[in-house]
């Protein structure tokens, strides 16, 4: 491999992983909020329970969102620089914003949310997780007003050897971004719902204690893959007529066309299973009664991500040989001066790091799922104990 | 504008080391600070000393880690010019940077998940370690622009300017430990010490900062960009800066004694 190619390889890995991560999030930060609300509202513990079960398992796949996101938003100066000095005046702006409005008060609202657990008021503290939600949507906005630019370099004119903005409202309603940014929320909600009715359908089929406790959190999932589901399918659809227009060769190459299909063949699947099986089995519990159903939904929790990284491989992969389409070539792009073993170096640093993390973190996910709801870091207070008097020796 | 711009810029970048600076510098005097408490003969083991202090800054971390992806955002929009050529001239340092950030992270996320002494006291010494490696690329990347990004930026310049960013870094992750565990009484001095030494964290950035600033000016973006950023971002600034004074508020010294002390902590 050349050193575009492990350029190319190095982000695209460090992108899928980090999306992996974030489609989880995005589905699981409204999901969570919406159990707090309902705990705050009506008094009853297994709510405030659910919260703290599905808000922990959140907060640690959050980790891997954040790791993933610092690397890739330094990539793009460290291996493309040719991107900032041809469209950094238009493409510079989105990701601006969006570390300033949008990351910059997630993060600080989340260490609040987390830490503030049993020490803000409650009506404060349930703020805190609805602004978490909200300014992560508002991340994933920036982030998809920054990539349907890639896509489709609106609002901009070439000046000279570069783009210049001429007008932002194009970017905002870029006609890459209007049906794609939708089609993004309904999979991470599809996606955060699949993670509650599988971790929902493990308990059920061990018939472990909390029977009540996962078949209100099945549930919630299965409601919400619902509307996930539907969401995430017809927009899928409806970007169909922009495609054409904008990038007609798009679906041409081996891998968008398969990861198209891919991606289909699962949301379609789903969606009927979700509208037709699971969404009629919550009659009566049904589906939660049902225990030979319980394998079929825990085999089927890794599906919308497959399905998350197959959209993106078809999106990406689909622009090439562009990274500003028609425009700017990811060759192009490519830092000057940028070596064979810069980029071996930094290919085995995040690679091998995210990596590594990334199969600690979805372990530790799989051992607080299976360890229930008993015994959780998040919001748990301890005994009276002694206390020990800390007055450290400076 | 350019000069609000610029302004946010050394403000954002001059904030991290500030803020950031002590949660470096306490992840660095994990082992140092922990053993002074044991000699202290307090009680616990080295452990339960090193969860203390963990404990004491995990409120923060996510609060002041941000201001430097906030930092680089903003390189991206206000001074595209730059960004790459900044980013990919330090290539060794910000690929050293970024893991060690990464690291030390990972370090704080996991090191409570698992029951077991060995699990955490792994995680405690990537956290010291990646902690040092932060603090000793930063200084090393300074160094680096300071002397207009040369191809070979390992060298003993660098090596000692690592040496003072650690130094701050560390005194300032001392002070935030002696305020964030001070009674009612001691507080306001302790207060005034922590002031002291976020100056004292954030010297090694102003310093090199002052420096490269003018020539900064001639890589701002045009107009029509800055316009676009102002107006999005300038009316969301005092929620940042809510956002930020409520962390403190919420998470200072009278937090850690009383009721608030048997809160275990998430990291």
């Amino acid at each position: 491999m050349d050193v575009l190619d492990l350029a190319r390889l190095q982000f695209a890995v460090t992108g899928s992983l980090h999306f992996l991560f974030v489609v989880l999030t995005l589905g699981l930060a409204p999901l969570v909020a919406i159990m707090q609300t309902r705990a705050l509202i009506s008094g009853d513990p297994l709510f405030e329970r659910m919260t703290r079960f599905w808000g922990q398992i959140y907060v640690i796949n959050y980790a891997l969102g954040v790791f993933t996101g610092l690397v890739m938003e330094f990539q793009f100066g460290l291996s493309w620089s040719g991107l900032s000095h041809f469209a950094g005046d238009v493409f510079g702006a989105p990701l601006a914003i969006e570390t300033l409005v949008a990351f910059f008060l997630e993060s600080t609202f989340l260490g609040l949310w987390i830490f503030g657990w049993n020490r803000l008021p409650k009506k404060l503290h349930l703020a805190c997780i609805w602004l978490v939600a909200l300014t992560a949507y508002a991340s994933a906005f920036w982030i998809m007003v920054a990539n349907s630019f890639l896509q489709n370099p609106a609002g901009s004119v070439m000046r000279g050897d570069h783009l210049a903005l001429t007008d932002f409202g194009a970017l905002l309603t870029n006609p890459s971004l209007v049906m794609a940014f939708p089609h993004v929320i309904g999979a991470g909600l599809f996606t955060g719902s699949f993670v509650i009715i599988g971790g929902s359908a493990y308990h059920l089929f061990r018939r472990t204690s909390e029977q009540e406790f996962f078949r209100r959190s099945l549930r919630t999932g299965v409601l919400w893959a619902f509307i996930g589901s539907t969401l995430a399918v017809g927009f899928g659809y409806a970007q169909f007529a922009f495609i054409g227009e904008l990038q007609p060769d798009k679906f041409k190459g081996a891998v968008p066309g398969t990861a198209l299909g891919v991606m289909i063949l699962i949301g379609q699947l789903i969606q009927f299973i979700v509208m037709l099986g699971m969404l009629p089995l919550l009659f009566r519990n049904l589906l939660a009664r049902f225990r030979w159903v319980h394998p079929l939904l825990m085999i089927m929790t890794p599906l919308p991500f497959v399905a998350a990284i197959t959209g993106w491989l078809v999106r990406e992969v689909g622009r090439q040989p562009w990274l500003v389409y028609g425009k700017l070539s990811v060759a192009d792009a490519m830092s000057p001066g940028l070596t064979k073993g810069m980029i071996t170096l930094s290919f085995a640093a995040f690679v091998g790091v995210l990596g590594l993390l990334a199969v600690v973190d979805y372990v530790l996910i799989a051992r607080t799922v299976r360890r229930g709801p008993t015994r959780l870091d998040l919001g748990a207070v301890e005994p009276a104990e002694p206390s020990p008097t800390p007055a450290l020796a400076l | 504008m350019e000069i609000i711009w610029l302004t946010v810029f050394a403000v954002l970048l001059i904030g991290y080391f500030a803020l950031e600076g002590f949660d470096v510098g306490v992840g660095m005097l994990l082992p140092v600070l922990s053993r002074a408490g044991e000699r202290a003969g307090e009680p616990g083991t080295r452990q339960q000393h090193r969860d203390r202090l963990v404990a004491a800054m995990a409120p923060f971390v996510l609060a002041n880690e941000v201001w430097l992806v906030a930092v680089a955002g903003t390189l991206f929009g206000v001074f595209p010019a730059l960004e790459g050529t900044v980013l990919s001239g330090l290539y060794p340092l910000v690929v050293a940077l970024l893991a060690s950030w990464v690291l030390r992270d990972a370090g704080l996320w996991f090191r409570r998940r698992i029951d077991g002494g060995a699990w955490r006291a792994f995680w405690d010494a990537v956290l010291c370690a990646a902690s040092w490696g932060l603090a000793l690329s930063w200084g090393a990347a300074l160094a680096s622009v300071v002397r207009g990004l040369p191809a070979q930026p390992f060298d003993l310049p660098a090596l000692l300017y690592g040496g003072v960013v650690a130094a701050a870094f560390a005194f300032h992750g001392r002070a935030f430990m002696a305020w964030k565990l001070s009674g009612p009484s001691e507080s306001p001095r302790t207060g005034r010490r922590l002031l002291l030494s976020a100056v004292v964290a954030a010297l090694p950035v102003a310093v090199p900062l002052a420096v490269v600033i003018p020539s900064m000016l001639d890589h701002v973006a045009p107009s029509a960009t800055l316009n676009v950023l102002s107006l999005f971002v300038l009316p969301v600034v005092p929620i940042m800066i809510g956002a930020q004074v409520w962390v403190w508020r919420a998470f200072g010294p009278s937090g850690s004694t009383g009721a608030a002390a048997r809160i275990p902590s998430f990291f």
